[in-house]
């Protein structure tokens, strides 16, 4: 007997809103089709609007873990079509803010997948150690989430010499409390038992379908773009990239344990070695023409947005390819064979931001021709469907 | 239960949940809260105005007898005002804890104190 | 005469009847969840009455005004029956633990069978509320509660036996009576005390086996189409398992209300909040199991494990 179970867009496991049409077979998951679109707020469309300085502020709030991540590229590939050098100061700066944003977000990511395995208090726990680094977030930028530090030509605060005190603290603490989650994860056996063997991703197929980020470095995959193609002050600082080779969740959860003790060591060295001199430089407010794509290793991925310009100070064209867009062909292919219980930890395994992976093109694969459609031609589309499917 | 000492540590530790509004946490130095504006040193350059990404600055008036509606529901605190400001007379305050009773209350009107005019016989 | 017919109407109605039961049933609710938010660093009920100890009685007055809602496709008259009989069947086998004193309000000889199959039919209870709910997911919810049944309810009986074969008798006052002329049946039988206490988590479906609700799979599987009155009886039932599973435990293997000191209610009271406490913080500390991994464990693990104690009864001679 098999059943279709609508996994989402409301549900106590999912933070956002994303439908997954799951056909249950005995316990089974026998296909998966998802549904995107419960959260498209029409950023790209609003960019055509805005001058490249508001942006930087837009970009910000495109997701709200991965928020400087996002800020970063879209900085970068500006700074990429006006040529401009970006102070060294400024680099570390950006680095430094990077990798503790990194590190935020994998404590955010062990709390959840702990929650949504039932184990509530390896949850409590780690968003209580999180909270440590928003801390220091708080103190260096003002602000929580949504930093507002990158901006066009630099960064806008400084880190003082009393912060790196404080800093320095916390990541004496953060690497402790990352010891001891290792040594959680890798012992107590009910988490071994519900992690380890699910979800299998092989290398072969994560190849074949894209997947960045820990997904792939999970896989055995050695791919990240700070490794690859170094950006801000990566070139300069040494640090390993991690892979496991269990493919599974169990692996996924260790290579993000690990990085975090990788940034915890890339924080140190930058702090230790940042060099003296301004932290930014003055933008021209027009762009001239051109076209720009730059690449960042966000928490989750490879984060990817292109910029067109025309020469006005309002760009022509802004597209962005979040991680969790790339990541979403490989989910679906891990869900097959899985037991429903464990579907929520699946997808938490792959650390989804759906608000990132909101961007709809139709592409008719036949003409090859690509239109973009406003929210008439949805509306339109949806009634047709929907009078043809149900005869109404 | 490998968490089992960790547990056991946390019984006699004091739970870390700050019971607001009894105990808060100060707000750090360079926050990003509300602007506000000394509305005497605003000369109306209107620079503020176009480079708010959220179209929460209006102004009414020209040059120097110009005034200033700040529309707090659309700001965003991103402080870019506050930097480019040529006259310095938009400043960020402490307050964060931002709730307003109607939408008519978030909409502050920075007035400048009319000046009595004498008469000239 | 008459002053013992109203003796035993206030033993039956006040003490320790069902005023007494229903305070101790929101007593350990608030207790469980004020352990659980100990060990995880957070404060729990707080603020009704004096550190939220009136929490639970204002859940339960909150539900039983809230809009009660029946599926159209449902099966009307079980769906509305389920949730009394559990609350009945959650209370009844409490009369048959002996709290002040070794005789229990009710007890005969085979009391202690009673209880085991009105454990077993709240099991099957779950089972057809799930079902008559007729929604996706309570029928997920009460399938796998179904299979729970198959993998503990063995072990859990097998593990209750192990005492009334020492002692020589089905009745659980006698059983209180023989651990106190003797030593507590926790020292010679341990292995049927772990064994019960692990089943008697999957029979109250508390992590790590609450597989039958679990919230993140299944948003609440067999409860998720009860709401108002019945999702109020319901969480009372779930409360008086609490009290029955801890109850259970402290008269089959801890000596019941008889200690080192000589005020019953009180010993009771102790040993009974450290059953709590217990079960609480195994609560606390564990992931949930797959419903895969319980039936394996349970038939690879735990079946032997309390065979073997009751071979070793007879060989031992205890």
């Amino acid at each position: 007997m098999s059943f279709e179970i609508p996994f989402g867009p409301q549900h106590p496991a999912l933070e956002e809103p994303i439908n997954f049409m799951l056909e249950i077979e005995e316990e089974r998951v026998v296909s998966v089709k998802p549904r995107l679109g419960y959260v498209h707020r029409g950023i790209e469309k609003i960019a055509e609007s805005r001058n490249y300085q508001q942006l930087v502020y837009l970009s910000e709030r495109i997701c709200g873990i991965c928020s400087f991540a996002h800020a970063l590229c879209y900085s970068q590939t500006v700074e990429e079509l006006l040529d401009l050098e970006v102070p060294e100061r400024a680099k570390f700066i950006r680095t430094i803010i990077a990798e503790m944003e990194r590190i935020q977000n994998h404590y955010l990511w062990l709390g959840l997948t702990a929650k949504e395995m039932g184990f509530e208090t390896l949850f409590m726990y780690a968003w209580r150690d999180r909270e440590r680094i928003i801390e220091m977030l708080d103190m260096i930028s003002g602000k929580r989430v949504n930093y507002g530090m990158s901006t066009i030509g630099g960064v806008r605060r400084d880190i003082t010499d009393s912060m790196v005190e404080r800093i320095e603290e916390s990541l004496k603490h953060l690497e402790t409390r990352a010891e001891y989650y290792t040594k959680v994860c890798t012992k107590d056996p009910s988490i071994l038992k519900r992690t380890v063997g699910v979800g299998i991703l092989r290398p072969r197929e994560a190849r074949a379908l894209c997947a960045v980020g820990p997904t792939a470095r999970a896989s055995g995959i050695a791919r990240d773009i700070r490794a690859d193609e170094p950006y801000a002050a990566y070139g300069e600082i040494s640090f390993r990239v991690v892979t496991y080779r269990g493919c599974d969740v169990a692996s996924r959860m260790y290579v993000r344990i690990d990085e975090i003790k990788e940034s915890i060591r890339i924080i140190r060295y930058a702090l230790k070695n940042m060099p003296e001199g301004p932290i930014r430089v003055k933008a021209p407010i027009k762009v001239p023409e051109g076209e720009a794509i730059s690449r960042v290793e966000a928490p989750r991925g490879e984060n990817l947005h292109f910029l067109k310009s025309n020469g006005s100070i309002k760009p022509e064209r802004w597209k962005i390819r979040p991680p969790t867009l790339a990541n979403l062909l490989s989910l679906c292919r891990m869900l097959i064979g899985v037991n429903l219980a464990d579907v929520p930890v699946v997808i938490a395994g792959i650390d989804p931001c759906i608000a990132c992976a909101e961007r709809i093109a139709l592409v008719d694969v036949k003409t090859k021709k690509r239109e973009v459609w406003d929210g008439k031609d949805l509306w339109r589309y949806a009634n047709e469907w929907y009078r043809k499917r149900y005869g109404l | 239960m490998a968490m089992e000492d960790d547990m056991f540590r946390n019984l006699k530790e004091k739970p870390i949940t700050l019971q607001f509004p009894y105990e808060r946490r100060e707000p750090v130095e360079g926050i990003r809260a509300k602007v506000s504006w000394d509305i005497e040193k605003c000369i109306g350059c209107r620079l503020c105005v176009m480079i708010c990404p959220g179209n929460a600055i209006q102004l009414i008036g020209k040059g120097r007898q110009a005034e200033i509606k700040y529309h707090v529901g659309r700001c965003i605190f991103c402080g870019e005002c506050v930097d480019v400001c040529p006259t310095k007379s938009i400043y960020v305050t402490k307050e964060f804890e931002l709730v307003f009773n109607n939408r008519r209350g978030m909409i502050i009107h920075f007035r400048r104190k009319k000046r009595k005019k004498t008469h000239s016989d | 005469m008459v002053s013992e017919e109203i003796w035993a109407l206030i033993e039956i109605f006040v003490f320790p009847g069902f005023f007494f039961l229903f305070f101790l049933a929101f007593f350990t609710e608030w207790l469980d969840r004020k352990i659980v938010a100990k060990f995880q660093n957070r404060y729990g009920p707080l603020y009704v009455g004096p550190k939220g100890i009136l929490q639970p009685i204002a859940d339960f007055i909150k539900l039983l005004s809230k809009e009660d809602i029946t599926p159209s496709m449902a099966d009307k008259i079980p769906f509305s029956l389920m949730p009394i009989l559990l609350l009945t069947l959650a209370i009844t086998p409490l009369f048959c633990i002996p709290m002040i004193g070794s005789d229990a309000l009710i007890s005969f000889e085979g009391d202690l069978i009673v209880i085991m199959f009105i454990m077993s039919l709240i099991a099957l209870l779950v089972f057809i509320s799930g079902w008559a709910s007729t929604n996706r997911f309570s029928s997920i919810g009460s399938i796998r509660a179904g299979l729970q049944m198959f993998a503990y309810e063995i072990p859990m009986n097998l593990a209750m036996i192990g005492p009334a074969i020492s002692a020589g008798s089905l009745s659980v006052s006698t059983i209180v009576d023989w651990q106190i002329r003797g030593v507590w049946n926790i020292f010679i039988q341990p292995i049927g005390f772990a064994v019960l206490t692990i089943c008697l988590m999957a029979h109250l479906q508390k992590v790590p086996f609450d597989i039958p609700e679990a919230e993140s799979e299944i948003v609440s599987g067999w409860i998720v189409e009860f709401s108002g009155k019945k999702l109020a009886l319901i969480r009372l039932a779930k409360d008086f398992e609490f009290v029955l599973a801890s109850s259970l435990i402290v008269s089959l293997f801890l000596g019941g209300p008889y200690g080192p000191w000589y005020i019953s209610p009180i010993t009771y009271l102790a040993k009974f909040l450290l059953c709590v406490l217990m079960l609480s913080n195994l609560r606390a500390a564990f992931a949930r199991y797959r419903i895969d991994h319980l039936l394996a464990g349970a038939w690879k693990y735990l079946t032997p494990l309390v065979l073997l104690q009751i071979c070793l009864i007879k060989v031992l001679g205890v």
